[in-house]
């Protein structure tokens, strides 16, 4: 368990990293900070390529137990190495991974090469063009050990200074030998190295991928995208002619294959981390769909063990979310069919508790024809002995209680009540329905149940998730992208009922005229 | 104004064929209404056939079994379909000679034994509404995976083939000496011709055996007990967990020990819940504990880890323990809400009603603001999976919560799960053979009250007898 001595840390941690990149003694951090500066606010943007779970004593979200090395006891550490060429969503794949695993409570990190790679290089410029090359010049050779040992000593420092349990190494890694030889090294270190190939035979899979993540850059500005995409690939083919998929049995490797069509798992036996990023990877496809938060509505008692059902403002909350998530799908779809995209309309899934409330607030929307499903694990934070209890009841109750809650409010449990710790580990079968899921998807729920998911899609800390606001005035939209999971928010108009007040959330942009 | 019924009522009639058997009704806190809940999202439109492949002897029957048990523990309605039971209707005990390709009477019996398999999957499918259903046969050429993919999916029904692929000899040589012992081909024949007469049916399979290859069928390919597993097109989550569960599934020996912690002090009071402490006599379990431990075969040098709940009882119990801890949330005692710290005794005078439904239906019934057993077999299915995949692990904790891993390893019914009784003060051993589970209990010679409560009884708690000194029952599920 964290104590009020590390918590305090990590905030603190995290404000100054956020201002001062400088003070980050491993070279890897400033990078991310650069890319990320153009960020406006803490909660836009994942924080997935951000380094708070390297604090001493912080816990992610659904982290089963505490050890004393802080890695978990069912697996040592451990390096995964992506194999795959340019386009087949190695960095997509890395990233969703980093997500998951951070949030199970491993500490891990995703070091992409390509970013080392770019620092090395003046803006604008790329590396030699026999950088990949077997027979590569002597300078680019020399480049590129330069790159790889920089990248390998954040990977080592990692491990070493900052109890990293698994770093995910995300490059091309075109060559049986050159795998052999990183194995041999990971293995030197005490360091399990699980490889995993993303491969495809399937040309329309990496045309739309390209299109999608490859062909945004400035270079293609102008272009016709089928132009771009050709090109795209004629570069890939011209820069690394020289490519071997993954055969060396003797490796532990995870091979999916178009996107996940097939997985090859070899020599992985019984490894729970293995087993849990196949398990993961069945559910994880490359659809991009959209995610919508929005709490339940008012119940006429407002507590946990009545259940009890919605009042007349919960049911007038209710009606106006129906009608704002609606209007604003249909505005969007006409808005997508303007711009010459597909005129598909994705299907969209409501998802609730089993709670009476959040079951009466999905009810207009199941009588508008959609499909409502229930799930118990989304019942809200049980809170106990305390529900109902201001700061003062609790303080004259439960004094010492009160203090031990405002040191660690993620981890600790008041009597007979759910620590938001336990609330993550018991979501936890959810996040990999969520992933599978192929429709957009709205989430009808408690805030405390919101901020968990929301923690898990935007890769939050810990330090974060107690004081989270999701208001009844707005949902929460989450859209994905390859590096990074954006959020944005839908108000919902006032109703006739006064609502109680609650602090904004701050999501950019808002959405008007809906 | 507010219809508490009608949204649950939308979503029970949204439910497709298929899911009524393996999804009961469930009660929101006492209100009476038609909710369907799942363990799993997708399980509502889903149904699939999983058609076991491989030669004989690869374990096929033993995965189908644990899946099976695995699915009907989370409430997923599945049933095994045995080709060999059809044909043994027919032909009892043959001869390898009847496996053999060239025989063409042979031949049309097995496949007129297949096709019978089909037809009452089909038929339980579409009349008692299964979920998933398993065909354990070899199934081992590709004509034939095309024929039952054919005919299982024109029905609406998923299809995925499971292959066990093995070519480790001892491996293959402990499975003949299980069936040859076991199997009803062979009943009161010669150990020996039988285990020779097997190798030559197996031989006879492998000169046709083609394995799986068809990349257009959903598939899972276990080569070598998982040393290289290949999964293709799966196609749901529901798909995925059987996967993941299969990655999971090992043969090394190992046992389960299951304990409850010792009497409490809310035990003493007849009160139910809370986070009390143990009493004297739960005190001096604890401190028994170890010695019971190694009188139920732990050995210092074995590996095992000690599991616990959050709750003081069970920490405290486990306290002399030798071995490492860990304590999980998810094996708190089953949360009783508003009954929390009461007595049956209040419960039966407070709330007379709950009192009368939770005997009515145990398995389902949620006390208000708390839980229901079917809530617990959810929270704890992240446990099982870890279970499965740990070797030798002890678990102290709670009676409700020992009743639901109880009731996984050793296959029982949730209409009895509910009502099993688990003593204080007592190690129940599990140890998972290929076609069962062995039980043996081991008590400590310290008295303790029951907790158990028979069925419409009213709440008395009692001194329970004075137990014999370290008795010792040993039992076989098969």
């Amino acid at each position: 368990m964290s104590t009020s001595t590390t918590t305090t840390t990590t905030k603190a941690a995290s404000t100054t990293m956020a201002t001062d990149p400088s003070s980050s003694r491993n070279s890897y951090f400033p990078l991310v900070n650069d890319r990320d500066k153009a960020k406006p606010s803490v909660f836009d943007a994942s924080k997935v390529h951000e380094r708070w779970p390297f604090v001493k004593g912080e816990m992610a979200p659904a982290q089963l137990y505490t050890t004393e090395t802080g890695r978990l006891f069912h697996s040592g550490k451990i390096a995964i190495i992506t194999v795959g060429l340019p386009a087949r969503g190695k960095t997509h794949l890395s990233v969703a991974l980093t997500r998951y695993f951070r949030w199970l409570g491993v500490t891990t990190h995703a070091f992409h090469l390509g970013d080392y790679r770019r620092a090395h290089c003046a803006p604008g410029q790329d590396v030699p063009p026999d950088y990949f090359f077997v027979n590569a010049s002597p300078n680019s050779v020399l480049l590129r050990q330069n790159i790889l040992r920089q990248c390998r000593h954040d990977i080592f420092e990692f491990f070493d200074k900052h109890n990293g349990q698994i770093a995910i190494y995300d490059a091309v890694n075109p060559t049986a030998a050159g795998r052999r030889q990183l194995a041999k090294e990971f293995m030197k270190n005490d360091i399990h190295p699980v490889f995993i190939e993303s491969t495809c035979d399937d040309m329309k899979i990496i045309e739309e991928n390209v299109r999608n993540v490859k062909i945004g850059s400035p270079d293609y500005a102008g272009w016709k995208p089928e132009d771009a995409v050709k090109d795209y690939l004629h570069r890939i083919n011209v820069k690394i002619p020289h490519f071997e998929t993954m055969e060396e049995t003797e490796l532990d490797y995870i091979k999916m294959i178009n996107a996940g069509e097939r997985i090859i798992v070899n020599n992985c036996r019984f490894g729970y981390l293995p087993n849990r990023i196949v398990f993961y990877l069945m559910n994880l496809h490359i659809k991009t769909r959209r995610t919508y938060f929005a709490r339940s509505g008012l119940a006429i008692q407002d507590s946990y063990k009545a259940d009890a059902s919605l009042s007349e403002a919960g049911l007038d909350y209710a009606r106006r979310l129906a009608d704002t998530i609606t209007k604003f799908r249909v505005e969007e779809h006409r808005e997508q069919v303007a711009r010459g995209g597909s005129e598909e309309e994705r299907p969209l899934v409501v998802w609730t508790s089993t709670r009476v409330r959040t079951v009466q607030t999905a009810a207009q929307l199941a009588a508008k024809g959609l499909k409502v499903r229930q799930r118990q694990q989304l019942s809200q934070l049980n809170p106990g002995a305390v529900e109902g209890m201001d700061e003062n009841q609790i303080k004259a109750l439960y004094p010492e209680e009160l203090e031990k809650h405002k040191k660690d409010p993620y981890h600790h449990r008041y009597p007979r009540s759910e620590s938001y710790h336990d609330l993550a580990v018991r979501l936890e079968p959810i996040i990999l329905e969520l992933e599978r899921e192929h429709n957009d998807l709205l989430i009808i729920a408690h805030e405390s149940v919101l901020r968990v998911l929301y923690a898990y899609l935007m890769a939050c800390s810990t330090a974060d998730i107690p004081d989270m606001k999701f208001g009844r005035d707005e949902i929460v939209e989450i859209v994905p992208a390859s590096y990074n999971n954006l959020s944005r928010r839908i108000p919902i108009p006032k109703g006739i009922h006064a609502d109680t007040p609650n602090t904004p959330f701050g999501f950019p942009p808002v959405f008007k005229n809906i | 104004m507010a219809e508490p019924a009608k949204p649950t009522a939308a979503t029970g009639t949204s439910s497709a064929p298929g899911s009524a058997a393996g999804t009961p009704r469930l009660e929101a806190s006492g209100v009476k209404s038609p909710t369907l809940i799942y363990s799993m999202s997708a399980v509502e439109d889903t149904r699939i056939c999983v058609v076991m492949v491989g030669l004989p002897a690869r374990g096929k029957s033993l995965i189908a079994g644990k899946i099976v048990r695995y699915l009907r523990w989370l409430s997923v309605d599945a049933r095994t379909f045995n080709v060999g039971t059809y044909r043994r209707q027919d032909t009892p005990q043959p001869t390898a000679d009847f496996f053999d390709t060239n025989n063409k009477e042979g031949e049309r019996m097995r496949r007129a034994a297949a096709e019978a398999a089909v037809k009452d999957m089909l038929k339980w499918f579409a009349q008692e509404r299964g979920t998933v259903a398993i065909l354990d046969a070899t199934n081992s050429t590709k004509a034939r995976r095309k024929w039952i993919a054919q005919t299982v999916s024109q029905h609406g029904i998923e299809v995925m083939f499971v292959e066990s692929k093995c070519d480790d000899e001892d491996l293959i040589m402990s499975n003949i000496v299980e069936v040859k012992t076991t199997s009803p081909d062979y009943k009161g024949q010669d150990p020996e011709l039988a285990a020779m007469d097997f190798r030559d049916r197996i031989r006879n399979y492998e000169k046709v055996y083609e394995t799986i290859t068809e990349t257009d069928y959903t598939y899972v390919k276990l080569i070598n007990v998982g040393t290289q597993v290949v999964i293709n097109c799966i196609q749901d989550y529901l798909q995925s967990r059987i996967v993941y569960f299969l990655m999971n599934l090992h043969i090394k020996p190992r046992s389960i020990w299951l304990s409850r912690h010792g009497e409490s002090m809310y035990n003493l009071a007849g009160k139910i819940g809370g986070d009390a402490d143990l009493s004297p006599r739960g005190f001096r379990y604890s401190e028994a504990l170890p010695d019971l431990c190694r009188q139920s075969g732990i050995t210092p040098q074995q590996n095992i880890t000690v599991w616990t709940s959050t709750m003081k009882r069970t920490i405290q119990t486990a306290q002399h323990l030798p071995y490492n801890k860990l304590q999980w949330k998810a094996l708190d005692e089953l949360d009783s809400g508003t009954c929390d710290g009461l007595t049956y005794e209040e419960i039966e005078e407070q709330f007379p009603e709950d009192f009368r439904a939770r005997d009515d239906d145990k398995y389902n019934y949620r006390y208000r603001g708390g839980e229901s057993y079917r809530d617990l077999v959810i929270r704890l299915e992240p446990i099982i999976m870890e279970m499965e995949r740990q070797e030798n692990v002890m678990v102290v904790t709670h009676q409700a919560v020992i009743r639901c891993i109880y009731a996984y390893f050793m296959n029982v019914p949730q209409d009895r799960s509910p009502w099993m009784e688990i003593p204080l003060h007592t190690v129940i051993k599990l140890t998972p053979k290929a076609y069962g589970t062995k039980e043996e209990r081991f008590k400590a010679n310290i008295p303790a009250v029951s907790t158990f409560r028979p069925k419409y009884s009213s709440a008395k708690h009692q001194e329970a007898d004075s137990p014999d000194v370290n008795e010792l029952s040993v039992k076989m599920n098969v």
